[in-house]
């Protein structure tokens, strides 16, 4: 109602590290292992795995570190500042389209796998509008009800990944693991290439740096975010060798709801753990989908500063809902899969890095200008 | 939402005004004449049979004057003895300024104070004060007699507790703010009274320790009791209704109690307490979800046990809520998710009920509704007769007629029991009507439902505000300090004197009275 000094929608730096990961933690871990298992040999995988993660962990490092020379400034006005205003527009205009496309793809994805694990004969456009109506419901909100949701449910996914991991201990081999070292270069290259794939979405940083209140802790917490995540993907990486195997995990579509399949939970009330899996596992997903509307959103504002934010949502919901029903089958999404992953990575890498040089070459921004 | 509301409530508050600026036209005045001020206040409040007009003349002086009360809401004990005897017995001359010489040395009453504003006297006389009337003089004494009948203090029969005080807050604030003063011995509790209640003038009292407090948050309470625009405040909820953050939402921010410790023990965290004159609820803002699922058990009983009470709790609500949809979804959409034996004996128990499950839920959830509702309307008395029913004809006979499943029967129950082990009853309610949300989604996208239903449960209340502080505190913004108080309870000793999410920057923190200081030294 009022503003009181409880009521600001700055965030602290601790909201990043879990925004963090709760955007780069959607479908991409679903399938993670499988591709990665096409590429390299064996359990060869956690070389690429930490590479990928070291070159995500590097960029996240070098975003937040640009953004923390420019405290409390909004990304068009530290983009103008360092590539003119036309050119500003330009990238928050391919920002907008990545998040567009971002979140479309999880609307798509979300009807896909509850296909597979939920139900089969509800249509894949009712599933996905019911998903997508939370996710609308969500970004209406404040931003930083948003980082709220961040917070409340990234200890629900962690927690179900290493129980899930607990309990797959039972089916472990090692055997699957050994022998080392046995993938070529080209393996390691395009695995890295993969792994790296996964790690997308540390462009949102770029958005949300300018509402923090604490900026210059943001680089040290950014990269804690990211590392917990590579953890995460390491573990979650190894669990499906050992327990499925080399071979079997490249075939398997999503290995990582698979290893729910295969788990049993002592005492097994539930039979089936893989829906219950994914029933939670959409949370995150979600937070995934929510994320790359809101910064849509924010970068939309930025370009049309007068238009209500409602108004922004209820133009663009339409649009991202059209988008996510062009893929027709799994397979063409799969495709659509690749394209926003390297897109949600080329775009920020060189926009970060065009940053940088031009950063060198002109210098900071002073306060009020 | 709020655009439309503060609209609403502005808008409202401007015509009232303009509504007082008309009735001021014609107001009675008191004037000299004895006789005419009691034709007065006869008219205005319509010589009621309880009005007592007493006239006397007093000794000695030989005066005439008058006492003007309200029986029933008087001490008349006190007007008897140390008001009534005292004038007619009265023995001294006075020379000049009669009344206030009466008031000094003949009127035997601590609170007393000089008017002569008819409409003073009036709201006086009807909150049971005494009047006394001086014939000459234009001047009126206001006697603070106001006492009667009042319900004694007793144990709050809402919040039991099986170890904590034992006292509840009574109709009469007076009490109420004496049950607190006690508590709390320290020269910084504030109590700021406000009248609401348009035409009722009602007093209502907020409370808070000034440097516990912060500023912002009492004057934002303030600055809301003020816009209240009621003619008539029955109870605390309508000051509740009135100015919590978002009036649409099914979850409460302000939290309600009626015992006094409660209270004292928020007021000492920084919050704000408020006491509505003839309701035994206070209110107390700012709430989050945490307060709603804490007892004063929790910290009564020994951290370990209180702990797991606290984790109860939270699956209470989470039971409370989804229970039922849960149960429909795995019966209907995942009946391969259930171990066998179980997903048998379920089938075998549901065959011959003529409904699909979510109406089996359904059905069962109003009839526990109406069960309820019948119940709190019963007297003590016939109340059991509700249980016989509720728990024979429904249980067993519904199950035997095979219009419901035993494993409904179950489900509804423990449902109707996890509510009732919510401590705040505001909440439970509205989780209670989340509950049917949550039924309809697990009936059309089962598990999925569920889980679209708690995404959004979660999206409402982080954007949920209870006077500026995140309905989901310790979590949602996240408080590391308060964690220790959140789902778990912490060993006493380790416990965090002030919640963090209610204190004050450091740099206020300097400005404040000694109290916090003090507080950090230690």
């Amino acid at each position: 109602m009022s503003k009181s000094h409880f009521a600001d929608d700055r965030i602290q730096s601790l909201d990043i590290m879990v925004a963090l990961p709760s955007i780069v933690i959607g479908v991409g871990i679903l399938s993670f292992p499988s591709t990665l298992a096409q590429s390299t040999k064996f359990a060869d995988g956690w070389v690429v795995v930490i590479l990928g993660g070291l070159i995500s962990i590097f960029f996240t490092w070098a975003v937040t570190k640009l953004g923390a020379k420019f405290p409390h400034q909004s990304f068009y006005s530290y983009a103008s500042h360092l590539v003119s205003k036309p050119v500003a527009s330009i990238i928050i205009l391919l920002f907008s389209l990545n998040g567009i496309f971002l979140t479309a793809f999880e609307v798509s994805m979300i009807g896909f796998i509850s296909h597979q694990y939920l139900f089969e004969q509800t249509p894949r456009e009712v599933v996905s509008i019911a998903f997508f109506l939370a996710v609308i419901y969500a970004v209406a909100g404040s931003r930083s009800g948003i980082f709220r949701i961040n917070l409340l449910f990234s200890p629900l996914i962690f927690l179900i990944s290493f129980i899930l991991i607990f309990f797959s201990i039972n089916f472990m081999d090692v055997d699957h693991l050994l022998p080392l070292f046995k993938t070529g270069m080209d393996g390691y290259v395009e695995g890295t290439i993969q792994s790296a794939l996964s790690y997308s979405g540390f462009g949102v940083l770029f958005f949300y740096i300018a509402f923090v209140c604490d900026p210059e802790k943001v680089p040290k917490r950014a990269v804690a975010g990211m590392s917990s995540v590579v953890c995460l993907y390491l573990f979650i990486y190894l669990t499906c060798i050992a327990v499925f195997g080399h071979a079997p995990t490249g075939e398997i579509r999503w290995p990582f709801i698979e290893l729910a399949q295969s788990v049993e939970i002592p005492g097994g009330f539930f039979e089936r753990i893989e829906a219950v899996f994914f029933t939670i596992w959409i949370t995150a997903i979600f937070t995934t989908a929510m994320i790359g509307f809101d910064i849509t959103i924010l970068a939309l504002q930025m370009i049309f500063p007068k238009r209500d934010k409602i108004v922004l949502i209820f133009i663009l919901a339409p649009i991202i809902f059209f988008i996510s029903l062009l893929p027709k089958n799994y397979m063409e999404n799969h495709y659509f899969d690749i394209f926003i992953g390297y897109v949600s990575w080329l775009l920020p890498m060189i926009v970060v890095i065009l940053f940088w040089i031009m950063y060198r070459i002109k210098g900071g921004l002073e306060n009020g200008k | 939402m709020t655009r439309r509301s503060l609209f609403r409530r502005s808008k409202v508050k401007s015509a009232m005004k303009r509504d007082n600026q008309e009735e001021t036209i014609n107001e009675p005045k008191i004037t000299t004449d004895l006789d005419e001020n009691m034709k007065t206040i006869k008219d205005v409040l319509g010589n009621p049979a309880d009005l007592v007009v007493r006239e006397l003349i007093i000794g000695e002086i030989e005066t005439r004057a008058a006492i003007v009360y309200l029986s029933g809401i008087t001490e008349e004990d006190l007007l008897n003895d140390n008001i009534m005897k005292a004038i007619q017995q009265n023995l001294k001359r006075f020379d000049d300024d009669l009344l206030e010489n009466i008031r000094k040395e003949v009127i035997a009453v601590t609170d007393i104070k000089n008017s002569n504003d008819f409409d003073d006297v009036c709201l006086a006389v009807l909150n049971g004060d005494s009047a006394f009337y001086l014939d000459g003089s234009q001047e009126v004494l206001l006697m603070g007699t106001s006492g009667g009948q009042n319900r004694s203090i007793e144990e709050p029969d809402t919040e039991t507790l099986i170890r904590g005080p034992r006292d509840g807050f009574v109709e009469s604030m007076n009490t109420n703010m004496a049950l607190i003063r006690r508590d709390i011995k320290i020269p910084n509790l504030r109590f700021e009274q406000h009248t609401v209640g348009g035409r009722s003038k009602q007093k209502l009292v907020v409370c808070h320790v000034e440097g516990l407090a912060h500023p912002e948050l009492v004057e934002e309470v303030n600055r809301r009791i003020k816009s209240i625009d009621l003619d008539y405040v029955t109870d605390s909820s309508f000051v509740e209704q009135w100015i919590e953050d978002s009036f649409l939402s099914p979850f409460p921010q302000v939290l309600d109690t009626e015992r006094p410790d409660v209270v004292s023990a928020s007021v000492m965290q920084g919050k704000v307490g408020i006491i509505v004159d003839g309701s035994p609820f206070a209110l107390i803002a700012p709430m989050t979800f945490n307060d709603g699922l804490s007892s004063p058990e929790d910290y009564t009983q020994r951290w370990l046990a209180a702990s797991s009470l606290r984790l109860l709790r939270f699956l209470a609500a989470f039971i409370a809520i989804f229970l039922p949809g849960l149960y429909v979804a795995l019966a209907t959409f995942h009946p391969g998710m259930i171990p066998s034996t179980l997903a048998y004996s379920i089938a075998a128990s549901r065959e011959g009920v003529p409904f699909p499950a979510v109406i089996e839920a359904i059905l069962m959830a109003l009839t526990f509704e109406l069960l309820h509702e019948a119940g709190i309307r019963l007297p003590n008395v016939i109340g059991q007769t509700i249980g016989i029913v509720g728990g024979l004809v429904i249980g067993e006979a519904a199950v035997n007629a095979g219009i419901v499943s035993p494993i409904m029967v179950i489900i509804t129950a423990l449902t109707a029991i996890a509510s009732f082990s919510i401590p705040s009853y505001s909440l439970s309610m509205g989780l209670r009507t989340l509950r049917f949300i949550a039924l309809l989604a697990a009936g059309t996208l089962g598990l999925y439902g569920i889980i679209l239903v708690f995404i959004m449960i979660v999206a409402h209340i982080v954007n949920l505000k209870s006077f500026g502080i995140p309905y989901t505190a310790p979590f949602g913004p996240l408080y590391l300090q308060d964690l220790k108080d959140g789902i778990i309870r912490v060993p006493m000793t380790d416990l965090p004197r002030q919640t963090a999410h209610l204190k004050m920057s450091d740099a206020e923190f300097e400005h404040a009275p000694n109290e916090k200081r003090k507080n950090k030294k230690r």
